[in-house]
């Protein structure tokens, strides 16, 4: 094919490359590297703004229908001088969700991670379709843009939860809702493209551009779990598509797809979002699992536990993830019998991350732990995941689900495993990977003062939300006090607004320590974290092609931590050993 | 589509060969099948509705609505099926080493397929005429949400294809440069056969 | 924890009390288990410059333990709770008294049959967001939906069940005790979501009774015959 080139003309082609315009190097630019960061600004962005609207949302609940400080200017009708009515709250925490899912969370996990780190550490220098790359990004930003101008139109953003279920989103007369939710619609099926060119580049790139002698399963668990991701990807995102589009159809074209007035079935659309839904739950935290893993190992300077298992565990939640879908749908009037074999494989796929779970805790057994800000975000991400992922048990659990759904224990399960879990993980891999994507370190200092605070307004707002859901608190309702049975649960929901604030004011270290190290912090080595892994072979950052000279050569796996054939406690990827030692077995 | 055209064009690549080894199978071909895989959960997304449907309809086709042009259809579809050759023709002399006539070939495939989806769109015109619309019936949302996905399908790939056509004129596709070809071959196939599938479902 | 859970007035609650508690106790002993190993490991094995971690690469033996284990486990569990399921889903037994409850933005319809003694007809009494059953009586509910979809929710009775537009969906329950439940709406169904609520009065039979004659509905025991 095409490709097919010899190393000589690589090197040769790599040393006459020329000074490229600011334009293509940091805009339009190909290089995986810069799209891996574009990714990067616009998800962290996107936090910003979706924690905001967590913010506002957790006011409304605290001091219900009373004025927001700072936001007396918002004008009518969004806001009364600051007072969020109910069509309001209803958009905000449709678009919190929809923003942090799709928006922020995939940005950071799968777009910059999974473009920043797949070509680093399979030992390639770029992604197999640089171009195809770059649109990706400028697609997933076109969505972005939809999604945000959503705000400004007549009628409001979308207003119909994250899962807009029909037909409470099919009519606009329903919700208030006119161009909100069709540009909610067209925004997501941008983003489908977009993360269809995603999928494809990484899947090709993990595929065919390995460098020599990474067999699979020398790969890093963060490149197979990007892998899977990817693999998850292609085929949930299509199938969302398919649904947005008879959503949007019916709301522009006439069509009756679930509406039951013309024969159209509500129920469908929950079969079809969910069924890309699961999925998603799990694209958002793989690549947090795969990232951890290579931390824990990485602090603990010991060999990740158990691989093999982990790879398979991974392969296996991924599969499974396409049959548990009903589990969301337990009270919606599905058949019970349906609900019953839903539960059983729910339960099921609990068991891959048991493997997981006790595979980390291995992995820290009788190991040599450094405390540093990516391994307390990554020990962080263990501890915070395993009470989502136990709260979750409670609602695959059919009849303590008929009670508990719909209420805030499933607040409680979301941000367990997606803050708890998928942002952990995000900020571990920030914090691991800055000063290879910035050639600077971070703050330590910061960074601990980020972690801990982090930690302790993640509890104090989302542990108490248990208490709530045990309470019968219903989710999506805009004034807790309209209840009498929940009067007594009001002080719980101002001490969560209150943890909610401290959990956004220590974003603020993030913030600080990210700019302030962009800038002024100390240069990083080459390997400054002693690690096994081919992007630690490169400078930092890494220039234009990756790997100055030819590519690493893989001798072993990505965990030879304190091996026995080395005096240091690491030995890296691309090291070659001389003499009867140079083939160290994988595993 | 722009994801289309920029598969045709993997060649303003950087500076650098991103691989620098042969693959066992090329990049290109790995791509093209992803993609094809993630445009088939699409299709089975949509065809999984209409077969819900059509199950739990009491009727189907509803009574008062028309039928759908099977003759004519079954003409088309043998139109498409033909536009196949070409293609292939240009794709087998390339990978031998012949580069000439392969615009008129991309050309004749691509001009097949324009034909492909006048024919529908005539057809199209003439049921919505008879009372087939899309918000009669479900029927009808189905019908033109599954086979209108399809056209637009063919409309890119045979923007596609004459993208290919143009550079091919301009001798820009040469044996050493034919993973474009390659791709657009494995979509113009993939096209043509989910036709076949999709008219099994849905016209017969 | 659980004190928060609101009293029990259904013949549901005990058994999904039940399943909850255990659920409760089972997660919470692998919390601790999984919280204080990863106290302990961290603790033990935090750096010394002199030490060397042990280098190994896993053991196939914990390995099979930890994942046939928890799977025991979650299957037992699974099995448990589906007799349950089966109890409240499933099973539906003979009723007692009849009605139909309709949701619509933003308010429960009830229905009591009219004069002709039976429900979902023009008769019907019809009353916004009050709901009137005797008390331990099996009573059956057919639950509509007029626009968008709402979820029936009585706290008190561990009960929820979403309503469907274009569904029909039959429910029952059961309640052991005289009192005034609230209903809130547990699905998001617009701006009025928040703030849609009936109330679930149970009363001793005679009272309920009397109530009916009041009111003058149709009739109380399950005249329509049910399958
Ligand atoms: C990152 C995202 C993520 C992840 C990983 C998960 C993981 C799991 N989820 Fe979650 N889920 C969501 C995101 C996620 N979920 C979201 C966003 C919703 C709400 C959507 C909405 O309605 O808006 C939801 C809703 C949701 C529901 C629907 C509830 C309802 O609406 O009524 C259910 C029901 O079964 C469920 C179950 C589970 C289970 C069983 C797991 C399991 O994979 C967890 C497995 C992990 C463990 C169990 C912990 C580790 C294991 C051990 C330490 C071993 C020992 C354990 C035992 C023996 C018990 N989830
Ligand atoms: C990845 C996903 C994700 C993340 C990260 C979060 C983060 C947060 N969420 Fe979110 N949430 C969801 C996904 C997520 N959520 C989903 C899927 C739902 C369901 C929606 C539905 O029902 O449809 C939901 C619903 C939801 C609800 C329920 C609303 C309801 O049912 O009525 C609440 C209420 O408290 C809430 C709160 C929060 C809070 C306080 C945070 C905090 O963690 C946010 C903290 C972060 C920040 C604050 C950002 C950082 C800010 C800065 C760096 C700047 C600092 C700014 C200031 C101090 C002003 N969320
Ligand atoms: Cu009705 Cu919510
Ligand atoms: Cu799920």
């Amino acid at each position: 094919m095409s490709e097919a080139i010899s190393h000589a003309d690589v090197r040769h082609l790599a040393a006459t490359h020329h000074e490229q315009s600011f334009v293509r190097r940091y805009i339009f630019s190909l290089d995986h590297k810069t799209i891996g960061k574009q990714f990067l600004t616009t998800g962290l962005s996107m936090l910003v703004i979706g924690g905001i609207l967590a913010l506002l949302v957790r006011w409304e609940l605290a001091w219900p229908e009373t004025a927001v400080p700072g936001f007396g200017w918002v004008p009518e009708p969004i806001m009364f001088g600051g007072i969020i009515p109910p069509d309001t709250y209803n958009a905000f925490f449709t678009m919190h969700a929809t923003i942090m899912i799709f928006f922020a969370v995939m940005p950071i996990l799968v777009g910059c991670f999974g473009n920043f780190l797949i070509p680093l550490m399979i030992g390639a220098r770029d992604m197999a379709f640089p171009l195809l790359n770059m649109l990706s990004f400028w697609v997933a930003l076109v969505a972005n843009i939809i999604m945000l101008a959503s705000f400004f139109v007549t009628g409001g953003a979308a207003a119909a939860g994250w899962t807009s279920y029909p037909p409470l989103s099919d009519i606009p007369a329903y919700s208030g809702v006119y161009w909100g939710q069709n540009l909610w619609c067209i925004s997501l099926i941008v983003l489908g493209i977009s993360s269809l060119m995603g999928s494809v580049n990484y899947i090709t790139t993990i595929i065919n551009m390995r460098a020599p002698g990474m067999t699979w399963f020398r790969l890093p668990l963060t490149i197979w779990a990007l892998f899977i991701t990817a693999i998850l990807l292609l085929l949930a995102l299509p199938v969302l598509t398919a649904g947005l589009g008879m959503l949007l159809f019916d709301r522009v074209a006439g069509t009756h797809f679930f509406l039951p007035s013309g024969g159209g079935e509500p129920l469908l659309w929950q079969h079809v979002f969910w069924f890309f839904g699961h999925p998603e739950v799990y694209i958002l935290i793989l690549p947090a699992m795969g990232i951890a893993s290579d931390i824990l190992a990485v602090f603990s300077r010991k060999p990740i536990f158990g691989y093999r298992a982990m790879a398979f565990s991974m392969m296996a939640i991924a599969g499974l993830s396409w049959i548990v879908w009903g589990h969301h749908m337990f009270q919606s009037g599905m058949s019970p019998v349906l609900g019953t074999s839903f539960m059983m494989s729910t339960m099921v796929i609990a068991v891959p991350s048991a493997i997981k779970t006790f595979n980390w805790l291995g992995t820290l057994w009788r190991g040599n732990i450094k405390f540093t800000t990516p391994m307390l975000f990554a020990l962080g991400f263990v501890s915070m995941f395993v009470i989502g992922g136990l709260s979750g048990i409670y609602m695959a659990s059919t009849p303590v689900d008929i009670y508990i759904h719909d209420t805030y224990y499933i607040v409680a399960h979301i941000h367990y495993v997606v803050f708890g879990g998928s942002m952990f993980g995000a900020f571990a891999a920030i914090y691991y990977w800055f000063p290879k994507m910035f050639g600077r370190m971070m703050n330590e200092r910061l960074g601990k003062v980020h972690f801990w605070l982090t930690l302790i307004g993640f509890n104090v707002t989302f542990f108490p939300m248990h208490i709530l859901g045990i309470g019968g608190h219903m989710r999506r309702i805009y004034n807790p006090t309209q209840y009498d049975f929940l009067l007594p649960l009001q002080p719980v929901n101002v001490l969560i607004t209150r943890g909610a604030l401290l959990l956004g004011f220590a974003q603020l270290f993030l913030v600080v320590n990210f700019f302030w190290s962009l800038f002024a912090g100390p240069r990083a080595s080459r390997n400054p974290w002693e690690a096994n892994t081919l992007e630690w072979e490169a400078p930092s950052p890494p220039p234009h092609g990756n790997f100055p000279g030819p590519l690493p050569t893989v001798y072993r796996g990505p965990y030879e931590y304190s091996s026995p054939l080395v005096a240091e406690d690491y030995l890296p990827q691309a090291r070659r050993l001389e003499g009867r030692v140079a083939a160290a077995p994988a595993h | 589509m722009t994801l289309a055209g920029s598969l045709a064009m993997p060649h303003r690549a950087p500076s650098f060969r991103p691989v620098e080894r042969t693959p066992p199978i090329p990049n290109a071909v790995v791509a093209i099948v992803v993609l094809v895989t993630g445009e088939a959960m699409l299709f089975a997304g949509l065809i999984g509705t209409y077969l819900i449907f059509r199950i739990s309809a009491p009727d189907w086709p509803p009574r008062d609505l028309p039928r759908l042009p099977i003759p004519v259809t079954v003409a088309n579809t043998l139109v498409l099926l033909a536009s196949l050759a070409p293609i292939t023709r240009a794709l087998r002399r390339l990978r031998r080493g012949e580069g000439a006539g392969l615009a008129r070939l991309l050309g004749t495939s691509a001009a097949i397929g324009v034909l492909f989806v006048a024919v529908q769109g005539a057809e199209w015109a003439r049921l919505i005429h008879h009372g087939l619309t899309a918000g009669s019936s479900l029927y009808g949302a189905t019908f033109y949400l599954i086979i209108g996905c399809h056209a637009v399908h063919v409309v890119a790939a045979v923007v596609w294809l004459l993208v290919l056509a143009a550079l091919a004129w301009l001798g820009r596709v040469t044996p050493e440069r034919r993973a474009g070809l390659e791709m657009a071959t494995v979509y113009w196939y993939f096209v043509c056969v989910l036709w076949v599938a999709l008219f099994g479902v849905v016209y017969l | 924890m659980m004190s928060w859970l609101p009293e029990g007035v259904s013949t549901f609650a005990p058994q999904i009390d039940r399943l909850f508690y255990g659920i409760y106790y089972l997660t919470g002993a692998v919390f601790f288990a999984v919280q204080i190993t990863l106290l302990v490991f961290v603790f033990r094995y935090r750096h010394r410059p002199d030490r060397r971690a042990e280098y190994t690469h896993g053991n196939t033996t914990l390995e099979i333990v930890w994942t046939v284990v928890p799977a025991i486990i979650l299957v037992v569990l699974a099995f448990v709770s589906r007799s349950t399921w089966a109890n409240i889903k499933e099973r539906i037994p003979p009723s007692d008294f009849e009605m139909g409850v309709t949701a619509k933005q933003f308010n429960w319809e009830a229905h009591y049959a009219g004069p002709d003694g039976k429900v979902g007809t023009d008769d019907d009494v019809v009353m916004d967001n009050d709901v009137y059953v005797p008390v331990n009586k099996t009573i059956r509910v057919v639950l509509r939906s007029k626009d968008v979809i709402h979820s029936f929710f009585v706290p008190s009775m561990r009960f929820k069940q979403d309503a469907v537009p274009g569904h029909e969906i039959p429910i029952w329950f059961k309640v052991t005790k005289p009192g005034k439940y609230e209903i809130p709406c547990a699905e998001l169904c617009g701006f009025g979501h928040s703030g849609m609520r009936g109330w679930l009065h149970v009363l001793p039979q005679e009272e309920f009774e009397a109530w009916a004659k009041e009111h003058k509905i149709g009739s109380t025991a399950p005249a329509a015959a049910h399958g």
